[in-house]
């Protein structure tokens, strides 16, 4: 049994559990062993002093929900050998929130072009600063802050 | 002779990817070997755009995630932010809010057949599914006023109640939709090319749709018989007869029976709900328009709901200030499109259409 730091739940009841931050890989797999078997998504919140990364679980024997918590400065473990599916979350939740995930096979942004600075759900990031992507020669996507740049 | 793997763009701009879907082919001979799917070229982060004005506000651009089917979207924000609140919603307004959902369901299946018939090579579905969502957006026109977003679902009820007229044309919807609906699956399910093409291909197993995530009818097609209305019931579902369609065989051909199949189980949902919907308001008086940008929430909450395309949820942080601290959209077409490498290797070039628009993409939903 992996210990959980502490246990809460949303305002419509589903359960809501805090794990350390060196636990998550190996409570993930406990609880994929006990029936949760479905990883329906996974997202990082900034509360301005840390940074939480959530894991919303699903059982299809008994349907019942279970989210995950973990409290992290900015790096946790990748679960993409447990589900597949984390692969795309992960590198969704690097590219918006900025959270690392170690031994991820392809931690590179998904939504967003490569290169672009900053990540945009961090609440610091400056929403007045235009970035503009244009598409290079070479079919890769550029980043820059000049609009001009690349015309 | 040695093996030579050669590399094929397909997309962004292009017909059949159903939006802006870039797929990354490596092709040996016809067989696919890798295919990469390269998404966001509709990013315009709805949830930085949702966590910028209040609880209202977020409506408008949920409507515009899955454009197909915004009455959906809108629901699964409406019951998220009013069980953050613990918001009273009267009778008439939930069942209305059923009743909407549900045709717009129907619609969004429809647009999908379509679709996907002209992605196999036939025109004709294509007119027959768009003459019947025509039927169904001028029903939402006479109750919301417009075609496509709606914005219709408010905090605390629906926009304006339903008028005589729209229940007339609803009664007549549901009497002649589903003879229509057949002639439009023997249009394509007695095609012995279609048929041959969707057969087989684009297998996922078991196994592949819980390791991926994959929710809605593409699970429901390969024999997990899982649905949201039935499993944790929101709105009325629990008083409402309806089954939930499986398949075990996993294949373009499965899937497209699972949605013909909802799309008959959503009339017969619509027409169980014409006869019982009450009398009283359409929304709660006390969450009146000036009362609605002053609410203030703490908490968390998130909210699972049945869309079109599989599970939507909304995760949803309230801070004590009238803003959302973090609303987290969960995109069901995002965790299904990332089943593509599995669901294409192996196959041919010429079934890499059918099986990409057999997930039924629809791309504001998945770059978000």
């Amino acid at each position: 049994m992996i210990p959980i730091e502490s246990e809460s739940s949303t305002k419509n009841g589903i359960k809501v559990v805090y794990v350390a931050k060196e636990n998550i890989l190996p409570f993930l797999s406990e609880k994929k062993q006990e029936g949760y078997d479905t990883l329906l998504m996974i997202s990082g919140v900034d509360y301005r002093d840390h940074l939480e990364v959530l894991y919303h679980l699903l059982s299809s024997t008994n349907n019942s929900r279970l989210i995950v918590k973990t409290k992290t400065d900015g790096e946790v473990d990748s679960v993409t050998s447990l589900w597949k599916g984390a692969d795309w979350h992960e590198r969704e939740t690097w590219d918006l929130v900025g959270i690392r995930f170690k031994n991820h096979p392809n931690l590179k942004r998904i939504l967003l072009a490569e290169g672009w600075v900053g990540h945009p759900l961090r609440k610091d990031y400056p929403m007045a600063k235009k970035q503009y992507v244009n598409l290079a020669d070479n079919g890769e996507d550029t980043v820059s802050f000049d609009k001009m740049e690349g015309y | 002779m040695e093996d030579k793997v050669i590399e094929v763009n397909f997309g962004p701009q292009h017909p059949s990817t159903h939006g802006v879907l870039r797929i990354k082919v490596k092709l040996d001979g016809e067989i696919i070997v890798d295919a990469q799917p390269v998404i966001g070229y509709l990013h315009r982060n709805a949830e930085k755009l949702a966590e910028m004005g209040g609880y209202p506000k977020g409506m408008i651009y949920i409507d515009r995630l899955d454009y197909v089917a915004a009455l959906n979207m809108e629901l699964g924000y409406v019951l998220a932010v009013e069980s953050l609140m613990d918001v009273q919603v009267p009778e008439r307004a939930q069942w209305i809010r059923m009743m909407m959902v549900e045709l717009n369901r129907e619609a969004s299946h429809l647009i999908w057949l379509g679709t996907h018939g002209l992605d196999m090579g036939m025109l004709t579905p294509f007119f027959y599914c768009f003459r019947e969502r025509e039927r169904i957006l001028r029903i939402f026109d006479e109750i919301t006023g417009s075609r496509l977003l709606y914005n219709y679902f408010a905090i605390g009820g629906v926009y304006s109640d339903i008028t005589p007229k729209a229940m007339d044309m609803i009664r007549e919807w549901t009497e002649d939709f589903i003879p229509k609906l057949e002639e439009i699956q023997s249009i394509l399910g007695k095609s012995y090319i279609y048929v041959s093409r969707t057969k087989g291909v684009g297998v996922l197993t078991r196994e592949d749709v819980l390791s991926y995530g994959v929710t809605g009818p593409m699970q429901r097609a390969s024999g997990i018989n899982r649905d949201v209305r039935k499993d944790s019931p929101y709105l009325y579902y629990d008083k409402i007869n309806f089954d939930v369609p499986t398949r075990t065989e996993g294949d373009v051909y499965a899937r497209f029976l699972v949605r013909i199949e909802e799309m008959r189980q959503s009339a017969r949902i619509v027409r169980q709900i014409l006869d019982k919907l009450p009398a009283g308001d359409h929304y709660n008086k006390k969450y009146s328009k000036p009362m609605l940008v002053r609410l203030k929430a703490t908490g968390e909450a998130y909210v699972p709901t049945e869309s079109p395309k599989g599970e939507f949820g909304i995760h949803l942080i309230g801070d004590g200030s009238s803003i959302p601290y973090r609303v987290r959209i969960r995109s069901p077409s995002f965790a299904n499109l990332s089943s593509i490498p599995t669901m294409l290797k192996g196959y041919k070039i010429a079934d890499l259409t059918a099986a990409v628009s057999s997930i039924d993409p629809v791309f504001g939903e998945v770059d978000r």
